[in-house]
């Protein structure tokens, strides 16, 4: 019995040296990315696209998924943990434990990398200035997530819109205020803007449409003041009053999941959103394989001028969202170029076409011109294989170098109309865009007490809007902000504002 | 059993005639001994050990930097927390929270425990018990959403409320019904449940008392006033003491569920702001000191309490 046992031993360890000779162990690279809600699940196993980014690159990808809605705590927990993952996705490139972290040393600090080009060509292409952004105390610890700029702004059903008797381009904020007014008498069961429980995208969209600042303002003696304390500010909430006060809002919108925001639309209760551009051509898209729509249903609107003439947008992001950071606690000083290398490929042309738009004959075909496209009769299919291999790999994506997917996107169906236009727009509305000019500073006090102070004013704001409390309330909880805090982050931001002034 | 009848030495003595006492007590009933092993690794295990994170509250804690390795910054997160005046809102909100608990909530289990007793039918009360159990492993989240689901603005009492009232309750967004909204789903879920302890503290009297009191004429409420109810007492002061240690906890996950921008000023509790800063905002240390400084009061709580039922002539929790 002993000596059968010592056999199979041996065995068992010549066999498995053998194999660890023949077959040299691809090197594994393993993220944690958020995940959006699909209708189909994402498949792991069998996956084309995924082997298609293993085939290119040598690496073998372990994916680990944090739900979109809970990221933040994922990231958290996950920084805490005792094997994390090579790489994170930060979503909040700004949030304490990202920037505590990035102080101790807990990432790779990737400063030469960017500028190698030799080595990290794509890498090395990316905009100094937005690295300079997502940069600690001077140092690039992530590859940052390239975003369109601006992306924010406005919406809207062009069908009901023509149906109320509103035929025309939105080109100032009179005709703005028009469109809401028409919409909101559609029905009495419908509503004219889209809001729900996440209500900073709207309410930015239209306070900076209005001229307030981003957040953060800069005034005539060169101060920072926080956003709210410029009247405009306040315009942009009358704005919203006016339109919850005539049934142009959904009473109840400070109950709703953000993860119903998009049924909304799509079950034809609201008509327009103040939210992410890109998000017009999404739900044109949504329509046109769901509901049979085939025309051009939604139109996103261009620049909104003031009274005065001028235009201020929203952007939505500093030039991109988060960014991708190399953990050192996995990820040793050997391994760190193999890392680098998969995320150059990342930013190069193959992989950012693999990223952003799955594989040809599985999400995609290819025309006489050599540009991407879908094909009517394959919508379907190609619909849902994106979801079950690509969904949300996307978010891998960080483009440093602008686009440069090979091949490009092709002009389809109505929504690529839209695609087109939300392209155009951006260059359009890039430089009415206000800049958020307390970004590259941190702020102890905002460390500690941020996320509370910005709900104080986010949940005055939601209340103002809804009627529970008039002006004087708004006031007090700008006094409340102000107590509590919002005095000594403006001062410790006005320090840093005035340090970099002259330093400059 | 022979373990049983003969008694182990009292413990009482100081230094070596103490260790002296206590290993030839583990000697005799080692197999007792044996058998609060399990339970004391757990403790020590999952309880004491993890104390020592502690620490972090004392530090600024950057889980890459370790326990040991973390910046020492002294009791700074514990000023932070009173350097500006919101603590006061989070802390009024938990005793209010924690005061209505013991009000509407604590008395439930035992009035639902002594009704169960009066039953006549067995086979019934069983039935019943077994039906009471059930909310208890619902899980919270499928509370609130039923909740959502009968009281949101398309829910069936919310519609009654305003066909018989005329006007409309926002039961889910308004700082005035949230907490009895809280209350209201807490004794839902967890009143069966509780009624547990009292059930079993209300088969210990004495069946015999009963019959006499009945000889002497003595009606149902008698019965209950003077025999039901002093029985149990012992144990309700008990679990009120055992209450008194989480008058600080509210929870966050019921909470959080239930918050939004309209009723936050009242939803903003000491729990639900330790798993904003904690989880949310990742800043471990800053926390774990809220979280400490919470014990150190629940402790003080329930050992003062503890004097005071000592005091009312209880026997108390030890």
């Amino acid at each position: 019995m002993k000596k059968l046992v010592s056999l199979v031993l041996a065995l068992v360890m010549v066999l498995s040296l053998a194999s660890f000779a023949a077959a040299e162990e691809p090197f594994e690279i393993s993220i944690l990315l958020p995940q959006f809600p699909s209708d189909i699940d994402f498949v792991m196993e069998n996956n084309p696209v995924l082997k298609a980014i293993e085939e290119k690159t040598g690496v073998k990808l372990a994916i680990q998924w944090g739900p979109n809605s809970t990221y933040g705590d994922i990231l958290n927990t996950t920084l805490a943990d005792k094997n994390p993952p090579m790489l994170i996705a930060a979503t909040d490139a700004r949030a304490p434990l990202i920037v505590n972290s990035a102080r101790a040393g807990a990432f790779w600090d990737l400063s030469e990398a960017v500028q190698d080009e030799a080595n990290y060509p794509y890498l090395a292409a990316g905009n100094d200035g937005v690295y300079g952004n997502i940069a600690v105390d001077g140092h690039v610890y992530g590859i940052y997530r390239s975003r369109a700029y601006p992306r924010g702004g406005i919406y809207y059903r062009l069908d009901i819109a023509k149906e109320v008797g509103f035929d025309r381009e939105v080109a100032t904020l009179d005709d703005l205020t028009e469109l809401a007014e028409k919409l909101a008498g559609y029905s009495a069961d419908t509503y004219a803007l889209n809001m729900c429980s996440y209500t900073a995208g709207t309410i930015n969209v239209i306070t900076v449409a209005f001229g307030a600042p981003n957040a953060w303002g800069v005034d005539e003696n060169g101060n920072i003041y926080p956003a709210h304390l410029s009247p405009a500010y306040k315009e942009g909430l009358d704005w919203l009053r006016h339109l919850y006060e005539i049934g142009g809002i959904d009473p109840n919108f400070a109950q709703i999941s953000t993860s119903d925001w998009d049924n909304i639309e799509r079950t034809g209760k609201a008509f327009m959103r103040f939210d992410c551009l890109d998000n017009a051509h999404r739900q044109q898209e949504w329509f046109e394989n769901n509901a049979g729509v085939t025309e051009q249903i939604f139109q996103s609107v261009g620049t909104v001028a003031k009274a005065d003439g001028s235009i201020t947008v929203w952007p939505q992001n500093p030039g991109f969202n988060g960014e991708i950071l190399v953990l050192k606690s996995a990820v040793s000083e050997a391994d760190l170029p193999k890392v680098l290398k998969f995320l150059d490929w990342c930013n190069g042309p193959e992989g950012q076409t693999i990223i952003n738009a799955g594989l040809e004959g599985l999400t995609y075909d290819v025309n006489e011109e050599g540009f991407r496209y879908v094909p009517e009769e394959k919508s379907d299919e190609y619909s849902k294989n994106s979801q079950m291999y690509h969904n949300n790999i996307n978010q891998m994506g960080m483009g440093v170098p602008g686009n440069l997917e090979s091949p490009k996107s092709a002009v389809n169906r109505g929504a690529t109309q839209l695609r087109q236009r939300y392209e155009d727009l951006n260059l359009l509305l890039a430089p009415y865009a206000v800049a958020n000019p307390c970004y590259p500073f941190v702020s102890e006090t905002y460390t500690a007490f941020g996320a509370q102070l910005d709900q104080i004013i986010s949940d005055a704001a939601v209340q103002y809007i809804a009627g529970l409390i008039d002006e004087d309330g708004l006031r007090a909880a700008w006094e409340d902000w102000a107590m509590q805090g919002g005095e000594m982050i403006t001062a410790e931001y006005n320090d840093a504002y005035h340090a970099a002034m002259a330093a400059e | 059993m022979s373990v049983q009848s003969a008694k182990p030495k009292s413990l009482h003595g100081s230094g070596r005639e103490y260790w002296t006492k206590l290993r030839s007590n583990i000697k005799r009933d080692k197999w007792l001994y044996l058998l609060l092993l399990p339970g004391l690794i757990y403790f020590i295990v999952f309880k004491y050990l993890p104390m020592f994170g502690i620490v972090i509250a004392f530090e600024n804690y950057v889980p890459y930097s370790g326990v040991l390795g973390s910046e020492w910054v002294g009791l700074k997160w514990f000023q932070y927390f009173f350097r500006f005046p919101a603590w006061v809102t989070y802390l009024t909100n938990t005793l209010i929270l924690s005061l209505m608990n013991i009000v509407f909530y604590f008395p439930a289990p035992i009035i639902l425990a002594l009704l169960l007793n009066e039953m006549r039918s067995l086979r019934y009360k069983k039935l019943l018990q077994t039906l009471l159990y059930v909310p208890h492993f619902i899980s919270i989240v499928i509370v609130v959403s039923i909740t959502f689901v009968m009281f949101g603005p398309s829910g069936i009492v919310y519609k009654l409320t305003q066909q018989i009232l005329g006007t409309t309750i926002n039961y889910m967004g308004s700082p005035d019904t949230f907490r009895w909204m809280i209350i209201g789903q807490t004794v839902w879920k967890e009143t069966g449940w509780g009624t547990i302890i009292f059930l079993a503290a209300l088969t210990n009297v004495d069946t015999q008392l009963y019959e006499a009191a009945m000889v002497d004429g003595a009606g149902r409420l008698r019965r209950l006033w003077h025999i039901t109810l002093p029985a149990i007492r012992s144990t309700i002061v008990l679990m009120l003491i055992l209450r008194m240690g989480s008058v600080l906890d509210t929870g966050y996950d019921h909470l959080i569920l239930m918050a939004n921008p309209l009723n936050r000023k009242v939803s903003q509790t000491l729990d639900v702001f330790v798993y904003q800063q904690g989880i949310q905002s990742g800043q471990f240390s800053y926390a774990s000191a809220i979280g400490l400084m919470k014990a150190v009061i629940s402790v003080t709580l329930v050992v003062s309490s503890n004097k005071i039922a000592h005091l009312l002539g209880e026997q108390g929790l030890y």
